[in-house]
């Protein structure tokens, strides 16, 4: 009934009431049997958990990761252009795609020539993954990659492409993967979020739903900083006298308590009680994470924070930050791209110029993250994504850009549980469609949540009536790439 | 025309005709059980008002369940030709089967008749096909299934009913192989699995029985299929190592075969005489034996602490270790390993959380007192927690002292030494870590040549010990 969030939930209506008389006892008896010892190792919003099917909460299984570092692409990398050489488009560089293979309606429908590669390729590493000049610094991580070239999108469109990667559906309002990971498995850091989103300055098209926790209580939904002096807003006590702020906290809460002890307990006044007291404590705890005083030079310079680029040194900071955030044990980051001044990664034209800003930003951060997470052990424990929303066209759209190609993309993982060095999957020979292995956003999802230790058939949450999944009714384990 | 009826096998005895028309029994049965309980129905049904238009169908319904009650009879006995079945259930399978057809024969022609019959022999009848359609087809589904096929995973109160034995409580899976049987462990489950379907009491194809040790040492028609210690003269292992196109290839009819370890397994069991009980790791089974049964159990996948079950741990030392700092988190869903984590703690670890924590030492597998101020002291308890897979000592200044007290962790395969006072003592302390797979050395005091060395004495193991 009264499960729609955005509308503030009655005390207890006739039916409920009803529901509640009917299996009272039994649940009790239920809960008693099950319930035993709450081992789950964090705080977390009892409320909507205790009415839902699950009674347990944390991994299923023993897991191979402890936290995900999600390495957002924004705009979709050309595939041809990255990690998917295609040697056939440099012989028929100029010709009439539509002569070639069936070409499919594109976003602007401008279908120009077939476009090779403005970047050569070249073998990395024991396994010898071909890598375009565009990364040279990721290139030498290859061994510790696993690669997928056959990715595929349901939707050719920034907003719901969006969407569908990181709620698991087109529409808007799903919970974002993150919240559904810090809901299963919980934060291990009391004083900052669980689900955090580096914003590099550019906010994915479909904006902050991305990010939301959908149905699922607020207090899964991201919290955003934002790159530089001041990541949170208001992260500083605005009150001269000591403890001023603390008195002003108390008296909020104790209104809070005295309305819960009215209304029985509301999710969006329990939500905002612990958001209040994580917000308190974020005073203390952010200033310390973003503060790089510790850090040596070299790992600053791995990281490319020496940079002469401003773009790769904003990104490199937000690498950092995220090794800082899972040395705090925060479950799940998501970083955006940095605004290179030649839009994300969306070249539907000057494709050349664009896709080598967005790709000098963030290719010795990502390197520099690999290598520091790897050297201190931690990479063991993390499991590091790396994709787009979707892949670009083969041919030209007008004369140097490419479009939206949701038919296939290149995306590559390391890390906890992955097999380095693997290549999954295979595109035609002009890398415009899947022909072998085609891996959807739901089977990513899935193998993200099975290196935690989640079972993404079980990992539900009881919504509009039925049992919700971050997967709905898709998504299988890709265990190719798995150690 | 002789040539066309040896063609079909029809000269042969029973001729082949006989059993492929045999073996359409199952298929056809259900159609007089569907047609027979269908027009007892629409006979009931037809005594209400509103459902009294039926009732110039139901003799045909009940035409329809005689004729395929004819073909079910008529198959069923050819099938009984090719024997195998346990007589007595067939006697009455058989003759239940022929009454069932008179019965339906009889409510057609009373149906039939516009002349109203003496009141009650309608319904007479009606019971009869109805109670007997359920006695043969019962005794139909004991002959294929075997006796105790119905009730084998009925609650105990209806077993008792049934006058049959409370369940066999399945034997505990096997987690350790020290503990497994070699026969009702290892074998026994096998011939379960791939063999007794057919060869069961009920059934007994080839009058072979291979539900108990005595009944597989009996054999079958054709004399003994076990032979201790010689496997290649045994029957049944010939049987199962055949080509699977093999006409003799057993199991027959496309069946599930068994795997090639199990035929291994089964094999080097009858070499090793065919024993009846025993551990199995007490027969001195060769390597490869021992990779094979860790295969079966599925105890090669993973650590063997894994297939451990642990109890739930101690509430109060739980509630403690929290109000200490440490991060507590259960690690699977049907068992109650754990992880720890001080490191979040922003405190020093002490003496005391180290004695706690050994109060968990059955549930813990992961530990990170990373960045805490652990002192070699500290590794002596640390070194007791047996179960620890990974720990993580890294960002704290321990030495080489501290380490020797962790040699005695058998199931760790990940150690993160990382930024630590180790140095070339390690050497000897690493090594000792038998389950080792990973360890973590950048930025402690071992020699460059430490590293080369032990890169080069210990392959498998994985060593970090610098970042690119």
């Amino acid at each position: 009934m009264s499960k729609y969030h955005n509308f503030m939930q009655r005390p207890l209506s006739r039916r409920e009431m009803l529901g509640i008389c009917k299996g009272g006892f039994g649940t009790l008896a239920f809960a008693s049997l099950f319930g035993g010892l709450p081992l789950v190792g964090c705080d977390r919003p009892k409320k909507g958990l205790a009415a839902s099917s699950d009674l347990y909460l944390g991994p299923h299984y023993l897991p191979k990761a402890k936290n995900v570092i999600f390495l957002y692409m924004d705009g979709g990398v050309s595939q041809v252009d990255s990690f998917d050489p295609k040697p056939r488009l440099a012989k028929e560089n100029g010709e009439d795609p539509r002569k070639k293979f069936k070409v499919d309606n594109t976003q602007f429908d401008n279908v120009g020539k077939i476009l090779k590669s403005p970047w050569d390729f070249k073998q990395y590493g024991e396994c010898g993954m071909p890598v375009s000049e565009l990364f040279p610094h990721i290139a030498t991580c290859v061994d510790d990659l696993a690669l997928i070239r056959s990715m595929t999108s349901n939707f050719p469109e920034h907003t719901n492409a969006n969407y569908f990667l990181h709620t698991g559906s087109g529409i808007q309002g799903r919970p974002s993967m993150g919240s559904w990971m810090t809901y299963g498995l919980g934060s291990e850091n009391k004083n900052i979020p669980g689900y955090v989103v580096l914003d590099g300055g550019l906010i994915p098209p479909g904006g902050l739903d991305n990010f939301k926790n959908g149905f699922l209580p607020a207090s899964y939904q991201a919290s955003v900083l934002r790159a530089g002096a001041e990541p949170v807003a208001n992260i500083r006590p605005q009150e001269s006298i000591q403890n001023l702020q603390e008195q002003k906290l108390g008296f909020i809460k104790q209104l809070d308590q005295n309305l819960i002890g009215k209304m029985g307990e509301v999710d969006a006044v329990e939500s905002a009680i612990s958001n209040y007291e994580l917000a308190y404590k974020m005073q203390s705890s952010i200033p310390e994470l973003t503060e790089f005083g510790a850090e040596s030079e070299a790992t600053k310079k791995l990281y490319g924070l020496d940079s002469d680029d401003p773009h790769t040194k904003g990104y490199a900071s937000q690498c950092l930050l995220a090794r800082r955030l899972v040395e705090r044990g925060v479950r799940f980051i998501e970083l955006t791209c940095p605004n290179v001044g030649a839009d994300r990664w969306d070249q539907h034209s000057n494709l050349k110029q664009g896709h080598e800003r967005n790709a000098h930003a963030v290719d010795q951060p990502i390197a520099g993250l690999l290598k520091d997470l790897k050297s201190r052990g931690l990479l063991e424990e993390t499991l590091v994504v790396w994709t787009g929303e979707f892949g670009r066209t083969p041919f030209a759209q007008g004369s140097n850009g490419r479009d939206h190609n949701p038919s296939a993309f290149s995306m590559w993982m390391a890390g906890a549980g992955i097999k380095g060095g693997t290549i999954f999957g295979k595109t035609d020979d002009y890398g415009y469609r899947v022909i072998e292995n085609e891996v959807t956003i739901h089977d990513l999802h899935a193998t993200i949540m099975h290196l935690l230790g989640l079972n993404h058939e079980q990992l539900t949450f009881r919504f509009g009536g039925r049992d919700m999944r971050l997967t709905d009714v898709h998504g299988h384990v890709i265990k190719d790439i798995l150690a | 025309m002789l040539g066309i009826l040896s063609s079909i096998g029809f000269l042969d005895d029973p001729a082949d005709i006989f059993i492929f028309l045999g073996r359409l029994h199952p298929l056809v049965v259900h159609l007089p059980i569907g047609f027979l309980f269908l027009a007892a129905l629409a006979q009931l049904a037809s005594t209400k008002p509103k459902f009294q238009a039926i009732t110039p169908f139901i003799s045909y319904v009940w035409a329809l369940g005689a004729l395929s009650a004819f073909f079910a009879v008529v198959f069923g006995y050819f099938l009984s030709l090719s024997g195998d079945y346990e007589p007595d259930t067939l006697f009455w399978h058989k003759w239940m089967g022929v009454g069932v057809l008179l019965f339906s024969i009889a409510c057609y022609y009373i149906t039939k008749k516009t002349t109203k019959p003496f009141l009650y022999t309608k319904w007479f009848f009606t019971g009869l096909v109805t109670v007997s359609v359920f006695i043969t087809g019962h005794l139909g589904g004991n002959l294929t299934h075997g006796s105790t096929y119905l009730l084998e995973y009925a609650p105990n109160t209806i077993r008792g009913l049934a006058g049959m034995p409370p369940k066999v409580e399945p034997r505990k899976k096997v987690t350790e192989l020290d503990s497994a049987d070699v026969f009702l462990d290892l074998i026994s489950p096998m011939l379960d699995s791939k063999c007794t379907s057919c060869h069961n009491a009920g059934k007994k194809k080839g009058k072979l029985k291979l539900t108990t040790y005595n009944e597989i040492l009996k054999g079958g028609e054709g004399g003994e299929v076990v032979i201790p210690g010689d496997a290649l003269n045994s029957e049944l292992f010939k049987r199962i190592s055949l080509p699977e196109d093999h006409d003799d290839f057993m199991p027959s009819e496309g069946k599930r075969p068994l795997t090639d370890n199990e035929v291994k397994l089964i094999e080097w069991w009858i070499k090793v005489g065919a024993p009846p009980d025993g551990y199995f790791t007490q027969l001195n089974p060769e390597k490869e034996v021992i990779a094979m049964a860790e295969n079966f159990f599925g105890l090669d996948r993973e650590n063997q602490l894994y297939g451990r079950t642990v109890v739930a741990p101690d509430k109060v030392v739980v509630d403690s270790l929290r109000s200490r700092g440490f991060v507590l988190n259960r690690l699977m869903k049907d068992n109650y390993f754990m992880g720890a984590n001080f490191s979040l703690s922003e405190r020093k670890l002490e003496l005391s959380d180290v004695e706690l924590l050994v109060q968990l030492k059955e549930q813990l597998i992961w530990l990170d007192i990373s960045n805490s101020n652990v002192q070699d002291a500290h590794l002596e308890k640390i070194g007791q927690l047996e179960n620890l897979v990974r720990l993580d000592v890294s960002g704290n200044a321990i030495t080489d002292a501290g380490l020797n007290h962790l040699v005695g962790l058998k199931n760790l395969e990940s150690l993160n030494l990382f930024d630590t006072d180790i140095s070339d003592g390690a050497l000897i302390a690493i090594p000792k870590l038998k389950a080792l797979q990973k360890v973590y050395l950048w930025q402690t005091k071992i020699s460059p040549e430490g590293i080369s060395k032990l890169r080069k004495e210990h392959s498998d193991l994985k060593i970090v010990s610098e970042r690119e």
